[in-house]
């Protein structure tokens, strides 16, 4: 077990235009730790989650996920890629192709694994997010908790270090958000690396080891959940928690 | 004047032989074309400015000039210059140019119809812009723009009788051909028409069944 | 091998091609707006209540739309004269009449499909207000339809004004037609043509500019 962080962002600045949008973030994800980060909108939480694989580029400080170090021109982001993985607010599954086959494509075209192998692997994740009997469906005929399901199965079918969800269920009809939470929840207690921008404050509550509240472009206030959400600090965050909770 | 369709019969094998070299020279001109408009709309999305303008102007001089005179351009006017094309080249090489400008935008449109997040989705995976192009991009884009692909094919199948006022034998020339000889103009063009018209429609929906067997999803 | 190119004596030959052009926009304007009129008959009648009315315009828009204009130009410049033999008159009304009743066929499809586009809401709020057929179809489908048809009506008139080139094959004196008298006294095919395109794209290029134009304020 390193003691080096999974994560490490060091001053991050980005801006989008004439727009600065991350102000200077500090943030760092131990292995095994699960991190999620809450916040108004327009806080900045998914344009940092998504500079953690390259989806966005920042203008000044470091980020270093997984041994490689992101700030380098020379970084060859798709190796990063493999070790991170993402699920996104919309999906994004597939539609032209069946669950099956979109679990086998990236390990068989990117990793090299076997057709073999990639289907025994992706049948296994299949079974560990519950949707075993829809290998061989298209996607569009799945609710919306099913195709995040599969898309979460997708991510894990590289078998990466770190798993990055962006509002993962904030798309979702309520009846299926459950499902898509027990199956993060399973996740985090297995010892998956988790960085999650959500706005489910009873998943934040229940799976986070840290919660960091984000507002215009800073991190304002960190801690362990039951210090964030049942004695705030800061003004702002308790700003914020008093209009959700 | 009476109308005869029965003595008009016989002919129909020369209509057939017509309607052959139509197909022929709208199939080639339809893939060479299409080809040719991929390496357009790439030009057309190049970093290089030059690369970019020489698309535009490709694009914009075929979609507003006639294929008529395009081809008397072809046919008459390159010999000027040393490039003699009989009747045949002369057409499918007006036809290809035509084609390649008016698919290149039917690509643009399927490429940009195909939803940004499914680009992210498979480059958060790890596969560079090659796979996700052509695992990810590619087959959507086709199925979005098939319904365009196939009116294109079509039209240019309809553009091919214009060859026949370049001498190209195919089944507009039968008919006028037909007609002077036998001056029966009712039967020989609604004969003439109704073939135009039934191939189109098989066209048409032979596309439609591809629709559903290709992209089942 | 450069001099083809420039041997256009201005002076004595654009006047010619100048008044085929005339001809051409001419060709345009009669054929567009009768293809218009008998587009709106046909096109309204693709979604009229009465099933023959509907099969009669389904016909006639889907059978004209898989001709060459070419065919439908040679089919009235030979049969004309076979019904009428003692009638003579140029060229240009057998180009309009063509060009006339393919414009119809397609315009007719352009207004089927936008009728259809109106959305469906539309009509059963005017259902709702007690609207009968005619009065839905007057102020509440129409005025929307037109609007929706524009653009590819404008992509039609791009189309419409090279489909006037082939009426060029039965001697009617547009700007090809005169392109080829031209060539056959000056004896330079590839700068006369060229002038002749350049002529053409003068008429469409605006026109595909302001359909673009159009689409992007609709957006």
């Amino acid at each position: 077990m390193s003691t080096q962080p999974m994560i490490l962002a060091k001053d991050i600045h980005k801006r989008f235009g004439d727009l600065e949008v991350l102000k200077g973030i500090d943030a760092e994800v131990d292995e095994r730790e699960v991190v999620c980060l809450i916040g108004p909108s327009g806080s900045g939480k998914s344009t940092l989650l998504r500079c953690m694989n390259a989806l966005e580029k920042f203008q000044k400080g470091h980020i270093t996920i997984c041994g490689h170090d992101l700030t380098g021109s020379k970084t060859n982001v798709n190796e990063v890629r493999r070790d991170v993985g993402m699920v996104f607010q919309s999906f994004n599954v597939f539609p032209h192709m069946r669950v099956l086959d979109n679990l086998t494509l990236a390990p068989m075209k990117v990793l090299k694994v076997s057709k073999a192998e990639a289907r025994e692997r992706a049948m296994a994740l299949l079974e560990k997010v519950g949707l075993v009997d829809k290998a061989n469906v298209y996607p569009t005929k799945l609710s919306g908790g099913q195709q995040q399901r599969v898309a979460i199965a997708r991510a894990l079918a590289m078998q990466p270090k770190v798993m990055l969800f962006d509002e993962p269920t904030s798309a979702l009809d309520p009846e299926t958000v459950g499902e898509v939470l027990g199956v993060m929840k399973n996740l985090a207690e297995e010892g998956m690396t988790m960085m999650v921008v959500t706005h489910e404050m009873g998943f934040a509550r229940e799976v986070a080891d840290r919660v960091l509240f984000m507002d215009g472009g800073v991190v304002v206030e960190q801690g362990a959940p039951k210090q964030i959400f049942d004695d705030p600090q800061h003004e702002r965050t308790q700003a914020f928690l008093s209009k959700i909770l | 004047m009476t109308i005869n369709f029965a003595a008009v019969l016989p002919y129909l094998p020369v209509m057939l032989r017509g309607l052959a070299i139509s197909l022929e020279v709208t199939v080639l001109s339809f893939f060479i074309g299409s080809v040719l408009g991929i390496f357009v709309y790439l030009g057309r999305r190049s970093t290089f400015a030059p690369l970019r303008w020489l698309g535009y102007a490709f694009v914009e001089v075929f979609r507003n000039t006639p294929l008529l005179v395009q081809l008397y351009l072809i046919y008459f006017g390159l010999p000027q210059v040393g490039i003699n094309l009989d009747p045949f080249w002369s057409t499918l090489a007006g036809m290809t140019l035509n084609n390649a400008a008016y698919t290149s935008e039917i690509f643009r449109a399927g490429i940009e119809s195909v939803p940004n997040g499914l680009v992210e989705a498979a480059g958060a995976l790890g596969m560079r812009y090659l796979q996700t192009f052509r695992f990810i991009v590619l087959k959507p884009a086709i199925r979005n723009v098939l319904p365009s692909l196939t009116n294109q094919f079509i039209v240019l199948f309809l553009f091919s009788s214009v060859g026949s006022v370049i001498s190209l034998n195919e089944l507009t020339s039968a008919l006028a051909d037909l007609n002077q000889r036998t001056l029966r103009t009712l039967e020989i063009f609604t004969i003439g028409g109704l073939l135009y018209f039934l191939a189109s429609a098989v066209i048409a929906g032979s596309s439609r069944l591809a629709e559903r067997f290709l992209f089942r999803w | 091998m450069v001099t083809p190119l420039f041997a256009f004596d201005f002076g004595r030959d654009l006047p010619p091609l100048l008044r085929g052009a005339g001809l051409t926009i001419g060709l345009v304007l009669g054929s567009g707006i009768a293809g218009t009129i008998i587009g709106l008959v046909f096109g309204t009648a693709r979604s009229a209540p009465l099933a023959p009315i509907r099969w009669l315009a389904s016909i006639y828009t889907n059978f004209v739309r898989g001709l060459p204009i070419l065919i439908i130009l040679l089919f009235l410049y030979y049969e004309i004269p076979l019904l009428f033999p003692y009638a003579t008159f140029s060229q240009a009304i057998t180009a309009v009449i063509g060009l006339s009743v393919y414009s119809g066929a397609y315009i007719a499809e352009i207004f089927r499909g936008s009728i259809q586009a109106v959305p469906r809401g539309q009509l059963e709020a005017g259902e709702a207000l007690g609207l009968n057929y005619v009065q839905k179809m007057r102020h509440v489908v129409m005025p929307q339809a037109l609007k929706i048809a524009v653009p590819p009506g404008i992509g039609f008139l791009i189309a419409l004004v090279k489909a006037t080139s082939l009426v060029s094959v039965i001697t009617a004196t547009d700007l090809t037609r005169a392109g080829r008298n031209v060539t056959s006294a000056n004896h330079e095919p590839l700068a006369t043509f060229l002038v002749v395109a350049a002529l053409y794209f003068v008429i469409s290029y605006p026109l595909s500019l302001l359909g673009r134009w159009y689409e992007r304020r609709l957006a």
